[in-house]
């Protein structure tokens, strides 16, 4: 999550849900937690009852809304503006906290003179490259170019110093401004402004929740960086009851992040090689992403451990420690790029693990022909999902887009095993690790995804040691050590321990052996590692991702297992990354002399007897550095941190208000349109964020701004009686009965000019799809002044799709493939739509509806005609990790 | 306008009760007030002749009364449950009690005043034709009391109306039956032209005044008109034909209207059950 | 209260049913999040049928009601009036302030004190458990209907053809069987916010209670307690709190136990009797 990750260093939330319970004020933006997030919900109830205020800002009124002591209706794709002016209120009345923002943030930096604000140049900053649509990023950095030690100006009067091109840069975001564009009047913004500021300071914490409708926009990523900067000016950072939270998605999704299922990154955030970039060996790696300060000058540990683990006794010197089996990123490998390589017949074969891109993938008319032209496709679900049915169920086939003989793809459905039926761990949204034992055994043939993945390794790996092709030199080269039980179930807890980490050397003392034996009983490895601190870059140490060492030490005690809670943050309780610390950055906790900024704010605070730091939270700190340590100038790594320096993983240990560097669409936080929008920017010339991927396609159409045949604002959303692509829950009567069919919710306004009643149906078209749903018509959905009009916004939940025994239209065909410029994530929370009474076309007339709306529709005017070369495009996880 | 209440949904659960139930209403309503008629008939000394066909009436009705009923139990093989207990407070379980006991009375009461032979014999029969007799008017107004003492609007306001419209019905249906069978003596029609009297005015007291909310199920829509019906029939009619001396057409629209009647009252409650507008004005504070 | 987490009543294992402890359930809306967990709990650990796959249009209730396969019902009421001290929306630009609110309630059988499906039923199929709930024994009931037109609140209901278990009366058994092996009732257990609170009858009453004073001073001028106290019916063993009028909840304002029409009735049926019977002899004798 770059969003988090730039401004703070880590790409995870902050804070953990139960600390909302400290919170004396909770904005929830950008997501519906009640609904989605209903349990940790509990905890902001627990503040409300403590006298709390929550806030809720939401195009819809939903079950959160109806919670909150505050509901704020706004435009989807507003929220920067809106954000942007709480931080402009808070600059503006000097209402940020000032010895917290002097001390702990970049606000005193001083930014390299040629660096253009978004305010000069009209919506752009320097290092344009129109050309390749991308920034030269080297005018962001710092004056002296020295990440670490950075010129600062305390008074913080130096016109190029961070705070006052911040001032600059959100000068125009005024109330009337949030009010032209978001829709919000101003009176409603003072509310909102007035009760989160006067939670905060020394005395008080205030605490932010989003999740994807912050998330899934052209811009998603500044929009988190936003709410940081409010944050960091608050000094509600690493504090209890303050913090971020970002509401991950499944139940395993910051896991998947952790240990990532993306292209471009590695283990803990390590970024993956990439070629033409002088990485060719290790050493120009390490050159290229080693910092000098923090904790990242340790990554030559990190990622020389990682290759141990995964290459064992072929990390060696001849290989560069492994390094020479790694592949290299060539360019944008993400979902979307090589869904649309895969529809122009470009890819062979597709795995599908725990996901059902037919449905829940944007743009699913695409995904599903894209699917149509592959030659194998593998699918392990519970159940048979549309991805491994459209080829006789999809809606394709009723248009005649797709027929049943034609569609060659071969499919393989593999049952899997449920998450009662296999042990394991989730990674929780608040980075904690919990241990899951199987419940039950699964039915049948169904089984886990780690015996498929082992299984299939283990056949790979012995034809490729037969066939001997140097092509597979990696795959012969990995250390493929696990012990399996009668079932060849690979053992869960050995891979748990080779995450956690060990010494390489089984000859080493024996005291700290954990699942020690490989699967022929061999002696595999040494000691476990107590955690990442013992992690070494000379092969001696292997660890399959440093971030989670210390889950399974050498006293072999699973700490995901653990459950005896203790103390204010449940330390006992499974096992938080990193070593196990709550709230990350929690010495910001106490003022920089290391005393806690009120009693009643306390967290971790330094100890003057014991000379260390101390407190009810783990120290996310060098548990010895005195807060007045003034580093040598020579030192490295964390010894080149100050004391009053919170922020480890940045060179400067500062939260960073400004994003010299790691961001590819500006340092700065800059309110662009959505890709499809109902209104202009009336703060700059361009409308839309210039580094966005289009994916130009004639099938993935952008509407114009203002477009008059989709005048109404649609965004989407999940209920909480179903699960995502519904393959857990639209096949469950006892879920599906609750909420069984597609609707769309509608203004009672917009209902009487559609001439629609609740249960009537009506057609939603985009020119990317058309589907049907039934009117919902409730005063949740509220019309907006935007810009002097009013704008009407429809929302649908996504849950439906052709197989199983509850169906509807899927709502993904509305949505085009796009990429904000960080994540290459789309924008599936703002986009334009018409909404027309009655039923859809059938069968081919759906797709002569659709030719016809593509061809009367002019291109946006923004949008590049042919695609920017891919190799100028890689996407960029690094160092901070996905989204949702 | 909003609908009433949580989305003008019901309140109160409507009745599961098919065709069986209005039905038995009639037959067993019928049977024992034709049980009355034989005890009356016999205590007065009228001709055995009449106290048989009376008596034989009442059998056959309690004969086919616990088949209705039982048809219409959702679990019919656990029909002896009806007299697992008795509770006075379960005007249900009371009925169930009646009517056995009633067709414990009638049917051997009617074999023995048929082929009894001898003294003893004939105090058996006039024993057990007491006992029925007594049972019967009760056998055909507890319904009354079944309806009333629930949760629908329509009955429970009728609770003191019900039994009597039950118990007029029953012994005018009575009446008609006997006379259809060809028993003229001038008791059975003045029974026949008093209770059609009573039926003219019940009708007449449900159409007076403007309908309260709970009574709309008797004035309007299926059940309003079935109620209508049945009260021209049961009432008028079959008066003004027993006047004019057509005493089989009379008995024969008595007997239609009576039936008609028990199956207006089932929809009505079921219409009422419906209203939540009912309910809330029945379940208030008086 | 909320995040109490095992040692709360909801979570905490019990003798309640070996002890004679009369329970209750306390249900508040002011915590509720219309999650519909209860629900699905309820039907997940009691079996139940799914009973149809309705769109209603009735805001996010596609329940509708409780019934035979219903036992936990969440109601979702939109009201263009305030909650408490709420402010939703926006306050100028446009119509200025226009008060709205989302109220979600989980209703359930009220396990009366004087139980009109308990009285009613004829076979003494329907009994008062030794924590004082109302339960339908399925081996006994033989579908006779009665207790469906008995329930002031139309909770009981007889299960329609084809469904497993047709033909018999359903209801919420106060998850009977759980508390008899010392577990707390499903829906309860689940509840992530105890908007439910499950407990013993005293104290969950004198939650209630203080829960109503307590939201009241937090500004909910319109919070009440409902609780059928003072009417025939009883006090329920199941208690809410509603905001506004329990019509919109579609409950009876003053709930009535049908038993009380008896006297009327049976006074009305004897008397008819006595006149029919007196009348037919007199007719037989004078004519
Ligand atoms: N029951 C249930 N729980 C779930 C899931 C599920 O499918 N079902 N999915 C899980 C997953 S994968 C995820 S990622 C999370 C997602 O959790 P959430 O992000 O909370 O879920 P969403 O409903 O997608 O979006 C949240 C809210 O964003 C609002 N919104 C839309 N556009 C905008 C906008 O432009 N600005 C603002 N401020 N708000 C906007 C929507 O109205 C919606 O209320 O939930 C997880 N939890
Ligand atoms: N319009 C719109 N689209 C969206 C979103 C939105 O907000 N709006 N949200 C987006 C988000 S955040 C997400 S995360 C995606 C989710 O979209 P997907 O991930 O494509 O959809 P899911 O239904 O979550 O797919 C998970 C599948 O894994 C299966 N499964 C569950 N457990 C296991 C297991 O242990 N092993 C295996 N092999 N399979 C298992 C389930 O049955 C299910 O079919 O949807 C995205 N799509
Ligand atoms: S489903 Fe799991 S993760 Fe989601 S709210 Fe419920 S408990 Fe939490
Ligand atoms: S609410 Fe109805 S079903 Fe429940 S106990 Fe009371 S009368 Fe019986
Ligand atoms: S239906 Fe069953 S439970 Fe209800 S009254 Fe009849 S026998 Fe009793
Ligand atoms: S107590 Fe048990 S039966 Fe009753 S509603 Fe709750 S879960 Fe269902
Ligand atoms: S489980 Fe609790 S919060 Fe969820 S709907 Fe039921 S009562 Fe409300
Ligand atoms: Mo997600």
């Amino acid at each position: 999550m770059p969003g988090l990750g730039t401004s703070f260093g880590r790409g995870g939330a902050t804070t953990a849900q139960q600390d909302l319970a400290n919170a004396d004020c909770i904005l929830i933006e950008g997501s519906s937690m009640a609904e989605a997030h209903p349990v940790g919900f509990r905890w902001v109830l627990k503040a409300k009852e403590r006298g709390a205020t929550i806030i809720h800002v939401d195009p819809r009124f939903s079950r959160t809304s109806a919670l909150a002591d505050l509901w704020v209706p706004i435009r989807a794709g507003a929220d920067l503006v809106f954000l942007g002016g709480l931080v402009r209120h808070v600059l503006e009345n000097r209402l940020f906290f000032r010895e917290y923002v002097l001390h702990y943030t970049n606000a005193s930096c001083l930014v390299r003179d040629d660096f253009r604000d978004t305010e000069d140049l009209d919506g752009l900053f320097s290092g344009w490259d129109p050309e390749r649509r991308t920034y030269e990023t080297e005018s962001w950095r710092y004056e002296g170019d020295d990440l670490a030690r950075p010129l600062r100006d305390p008074t913080l009067e130096h016109p190029r110093c961070v705070f006052q091109l911040l001032r600059r840069h959100f000068t125009r975001y005024t109330p009337e401004m949030v009010e032209k564009l978001a829709g919000v009047p101003p009176d409603l913004f003072g509310r909102v402004a007035d009760a989160f500021t006067s939670a905060s300071g020394r005395e008080k914490t205030a605490a932010i929740c989003y999740a994807l409708g912050w998330t899934q926009h052209s811009k998603g990523v500044q929009i988190i960086r936003t709410a940081a900067i409010l944050q960091l000016l608050l000094g509600n950072v690493g504090r209890p009851g303050g913090g971020i939270l970002a509401l991950r998605g499944h139940a395993s999704i910051q896991g998947s992040t952790d240990i990532p299922t993306l292209f471009d990154i590695l283990p803990g955030y390590l970024p993956m090689p990439k070629a033409g970039t002088g990485e060719d060996d290790l050493a120009g790696y390490v050159r290229n992403h080693r910092k000098v300060a923090g904790q990242w000058s340790a990554l030559p540990a990190y990622v020389t451990s990682l290759l141990k683990a995964w290459y064992g006794p072929h990390a060696t010197p001849e290989s560069d420690s492994g390094y020479r089996f790694l592949p290299q990123v060539s360019r944008d490998h993400s979902h979307f790029s090589f869904i649309t390589e895969m529809a122009d017949g470009h890819v062979d074969g597709f795995f599908v693990m725990g996901q059902n891109p037919a449905v829940g993938a944007q743009h699913s008319r695409l995904e599903r022909k894209a699917l149509a032209r592959l030659r194998w496709l593998v699918v392990r679900d519970m159940v048979e999902i549309e991805t491994a049915s459209f080829w006789y169920d999809s809606p394709e086939i009723e248009t005649g887009e797709l027929t049943t003989a034609n569609v060659a793809t071969e499919v393989f459905l593999f049952p899997a095993a449920g998450h009662a039926e296999k042990e394991g761990t989730f990674t929780n949204t608040q980075r904690l690790l919990q241990w899951r034992e199987q419940a039950v055994d699964p039915p049948g043939d169904a089984r886990s995804e780690a015996w498929f993945i082992h299984q299939l390794a283990k056949r790979l790996r012995s034809r490729a040691a037969a066939a001997g092709d140097p092509l597979d030199e990696p795959l012969r080269a990995l250390d493929w050590w696990y012990p399996e039980d009668e079932h060849g179930e690979p053992h869960i807890e050995a891979v748990l321990a080779e995450i956690n980490g060990w010494r390489s050397d089984p000859a080493e003392a024996a005291a700290g052996l954990v699942h020690s034996r490989d699967a022929e009983d061999r002696p595999h490895h040494g000691p476990q590692v107590k955690g990442f601190g013992d992690l070494r870059d000379d092969g001696s140490t292997a660890c399959g991702c440093w971030i989670y060492s210390g889950v399974l030490g050498p006293d072999g005690v699973n700490r995901a297992r653990q459950r005896e809670p203790s103390g204010a943050y449940a330390h006992g309780w499974g096992f938080a990354w990193p070593a196990d610390r709550r709230i990350l950055y929690n010495r910001a906790s106490a003022a920089p002399d290391g005393t806690p900024w009120s009693d009643r704010k306390k967290l971790v605070w330094w100890d003057d007897t014991e000379r260390r730091w101390t407190g009810d939270d783990v120290p996310d700190f060098v548990a010895e550095k005195p807060p007045d340590y003034v580093p040598p100038p020579d030192a490295t790594g964390l010894a080149a941190q100050r004391g009053d320096a919170p922020f480890l993983l940045h060179e400067d240990g500062l939260g960073w208000l400004y994003v010299p560097e790691g961001l590819k669409d500006g340092p700065l936080p800059t309110h662009y349109e959505p890709l499809e929008s109902v209104a202009d920017n009336a703060l700059y010339g361009r409308a839309t964020n210039p580094a966005v991927r289009w994916f130009v396609r004639d099938d993935n159409r952008f509407a114009p701004p203002k477009d008059p045949r989709f005048p109404y604002v649609l965004t989407t959303y999940r209920l909480t009686e179903h699960h995502t692509a519904g393959g857990m829950s639209r096949f469950l009567s006892h879920l599906a009965e609750l909420q069984p069919e597609l609707f769309v919710e509608i203004s009672p306004e917009l209902a009487g000019e559609l001439g629609v009643a609740s249960t009537d149906w009506v057609t939603v078209s985009t020119l990317r799809g058309i589907v049907e749903a039934r009117a919902l018509v409730s005063r949740r959905m509220r019309p907006l002044q935007v810009d002097g009009r009013i704008v009407h916004q429809v929302a649908m939940p996504f849950h439906w799709g052709s197989a199983g025994p509850n169906r509807g239209d899927v709502v993904n065909d509305l949505i085009p493939l796009s990429g904000e410029p960080n994540v290459t994530i789309h924008e599936g929370k703002a986009l334009l739509c018409s909404v027309t009474a009655g039923r859809r076309p059938r069968g081919r007339d759906v797709t002569e509806a659709l030719d016809r709306l593509v061809r009367e529709t002019p291109p946006h005017p923004e949008a590049p005609s042919t695609e920017p070369r891919p190799s100028e495009r890689p996407g960029g996880h690094g160092h901070h990790g996905k989204t949702t | 306008m909003k609908p009433a209440g949580y989305y003008g949904l019901p309140v109160v659960k409507p009745p599961v009760w098919t065709w069986e139930i209005p039905v038995y209403f009639f037959v067993g309503g019928l049977a024992g007030m034709a049980e009355a008629i034989a005890l009356a008939a016999f205590s007065t000394g009228a001709e055995l002749e009449l106290v048989r066909k009376a008596a034989w009436v009442a059998a056959a009705g309690a004969g086919v009364s616990p088949i209705l009923l039982v048809m219409d139990l959702g679990r019919p093989a656990r029909f002896a449950n009806m007299l697992r207990v008795f509770k006075w407070r379960s005007a249900m379980s009371v009925g169930a009690w009646t009517l056995a006991v009633f067709g414990a009375c009638a049917v051997p009461a009617a074999l023995l005043l048929q082929w009894g032979e001898g003294r003893a014999l004939h105090a058996v029969a006039a024993l057990l034709l007491f006992g029925a007799g007594v049972l019967g008017p009760l056998l055909a107004t507890y319904t009354g009391v079944l309806l009333a003492a629930t949760a629908i609007p329509v009955w429970s306001a009728h609770r003191t109306l019900l039994p009597i419209h039950f118990g007029a019905a029953a012994l005018g249906s009575a009446a008609a039956v006997l006379e259809l069978l060809g028993s003229r003596p001038p008791a059975l029609s003045a029974v026949g032209i008093a209770t059609a009297i009573v039926e003219t005015m019940i009708g007449a007291a449900l159409e007076i005044g403007r309908a309260s909310v709970v009574d709309r199920p008797l004035r309007t829509g299926r059940s309003g008109n079935l109620m209508r019906a049945a009260a021209v029939l049961t009432g008028p009619l079959s008066l003004a034909l027993r006047l004019v001396g057509a005493r089989t057409g009379g008995g024969a629209a008595f007997l239609f209207g009576a039936l008609l009647s028990r199956f207006a009252w089932i929809d009505a409650g079921r219409c009422s059950a419906l209203d939540p507008e009912a309910t809330f004005a029945s379940q208030a504070p008086p | 209260m909320i995040g109490d987490g095992i040692a709360s009543a909801n979570q905490r294992t019990h003798r309640f049913v070996e002890e004679r402890t009369p329970v209750g359930f306390f249900t508040d809306p002011t915590l509720c999040i219309g999650c519909k967990a209860c629900e699905v709990a309820c039907k997940e650990w009691n079996g139940l049928p799914e009973d149809g796959f309705v769109f209603s249009g009735t805001s996010y209730d596609n329940t509708g009601a409780l019934g035979a396969s219903t036992w936990r019902h969440v109601l979702f009421l939109e009201q263009d009036q305030s909650r408490g001290p709420q402010l939703a929306g926006p306050m100028s630009g446009g119509e200025g302030e226009d008060p709205f609110r989302w109220i979600f309630l989980s209703d359930v059988c009220k396990h009366c004190e004087h139980a009109g499906c308990l009285e009613a039923c004829p076979t003494g199929a329907i009994v008062r458990t030794e924590v004082g709930s109302v339960l339908v024994q399925d081996d006994v009931c033989n579908g006779c209907g009665y207790c469906v037109v008995s329930c002031p609140f139309g909770v009981v209901d007889r299960r329609p053809q084809p469904l497993p278990g047709a033909g018999g009366a359903f209801k919420c058994t106060f998850c009977y069987d759980r508390q008899a092996s010392g577990l707390p009732p499903a829906c309860a257990k689940v509840c992530p916010t105890e908007s439910i609170q499950f407990g013993p009858l005293d104290e969950i009453t004198a939650r209630a209670a203080r829960r109503v004073e307590d939201v009241r001073a937090l500004g909910y001028a319109d919070a009440s307690l409902y609780d059928a106290r003072g009417t025939s019916v009883g006090a329920t063993r199941a208690v809410f709190l509603v905001l506004g009028s329990p019509e919109a909840y579609g409950l009876p304002a003053d709930p009535v136990v049908p038993t009380v029409y008896l006297r009327d009735a049976w006074t009305s049926s004897l008397l008819t009797s006595l006149v029919a019977l007196a009348g037919v002899i007199a007719a037989f004798a004078l004519l």
